[in-house]
């Protein structure tokens, strides 16, 4: 696994990346976020916090699906209460995300983990925009029943699932072979 | 008895040598605490907001809290014993570092501040659970409650950029 990582980076150093990383590691911003230590910590707290907002709102409509969380809440109620939630967390966390990217140019785009993380978020947010429809056809038949079909709950536990590897993937970043 | 020894112990039993020897250990354990937090965080929040009547004003505060509590203690048991395992691997280092114990007195405040709000107002929950406005010491919990949360996230990311400045 070390191995492959450490290919992948080697491959990274080939591409434009290489030019684009050093680039903007020269942009007054970058060199202004260089300059100020406490910058990435704060930027990583917003985006941790912003992670907060984002993952207690997927657990807790997850759970409402799984029957575990809510039940007194019809469907509708609890994806009116959490769904903006996701969506403007997600906001802050590109926003976030970017900043710390300005910040440390080199640290994430020459990175094989930021490449395996960024393909999970993508990974995640369509698996959940598509989740999001078909739970939404459902809506109706679950105010009655409390509980959907079971791929439907597969697809709970799987989008929960999918969250957590983001959050690895992240904080796995700073460990990367580079 | 002296504690710069007991610290040491830890750093040097088998557990804490692991994971500070270990490649993988510390990574995958701070992964675990990172998931684990964030999961308390975001819970305790949406009950704080329940709270400050920011969000969730057609629920019952009862209700909220029975949603989310039984995940947020869950979490927390999580993100404890990963922690723990965390700072035997550094524990001198983390004892140093006034990060770390500003994390630490900021997560007794977040408890002491649930422990006084369970003791006194939420006794008379069931008279302002729905529709009725919230208590001013409810909502002055909600609020103390969000502010302890950040800074624990806050402290908690400063000790990874200062460890090893103070020992």
């Amino acid at each position: 696994m070390g191995d492959l990582l450490y290919a992948f980076t080697e491959w990274l150093r080939t591409t434009q990346l290489t030019e684009l990383a050093l680039a903007i590691s020269n942009h007054p911003l970058s060199i202004w976020i260089g300059s100020h230590f406490w910058a990435i910590p704060i930027i990583q707290t917003l985006h941790i916090l912003a992670i907060a907002a984002a993952f207690g709102s997927v657990v807790m409509i997850n759970l409402r699906i799984l029957g575990l969380s809510g039940k007194r809440s019809t469907m509708t109620q609890v994806s009116r209460r959490y769904l903006p939630w996701i969506w403007w967390a997600l906001l802050v966390l590109v926003l976030t995300g970017i900043g710390m990217v300005i910040g440390e140019p080199v640290r994430e785009l020459i990175n094989p983990v930021f490449w395996v993380k960024m393909v999970l978020v993508i990974g995640v947010v369509l698996v959940s925009l598509w989740f999001q429809a078909t739970v939404r056809r459902n809506m109706a038949q679950w105010e009655v029943t409390h509980d959907g079909r079971v791929a439907i709950r597969i697809g709970a536990v799987g989008i929960i699932l999918l969250w957590c590897m983001v959050m690895f993937a992240g904080r796995w970043i700073a460990y990367a072979p580079v | 008895m002296d504690l710069a020894s007991v610290w040491q112990a830890l750093e040097t039993s088998a557990v804490g040598s692991f994971v500070a020897e270990s490649a993988w250990a510390f990574p995958t354990i701070e992964s675990l605490h990172v998931i684990a937090i964030v999961t308390v965080i975001g819970t305790i929040a949406i009950m704080d907001l329940r709270l400050l009547g920011l969000a969730s004003r057609d629920r019952a505060v009862t209700a909220m809290s029975n949603d989310t509590l039984p995940w947020t203690w869950g979490a927390f048991v999580i993100a404890a014993i990963t922690g723990s395992l965390l700072f035997v691997s550094k524990a001198s280092g983390y004892m140093a570092n006034p990060y770390f114990l500003a994390k630490m007195a900021m997560l007794v405040c977040a408890g002491l501040n649930m422990a006084i709000l369970h003791l006194s107002v939420w006794r008379t929950v069931h008279h302002w659970d729905s529709n009725q406005a919230v208590p001013t010491a409810a909502k002055v919990a909600g609020a103390l409650s969000l502010f302890f949360w950040i800074l624990v996230v806050f402290f908690g990311r400063a000790i990874g950029f200062t460890l090893g400045i103070y020992e």
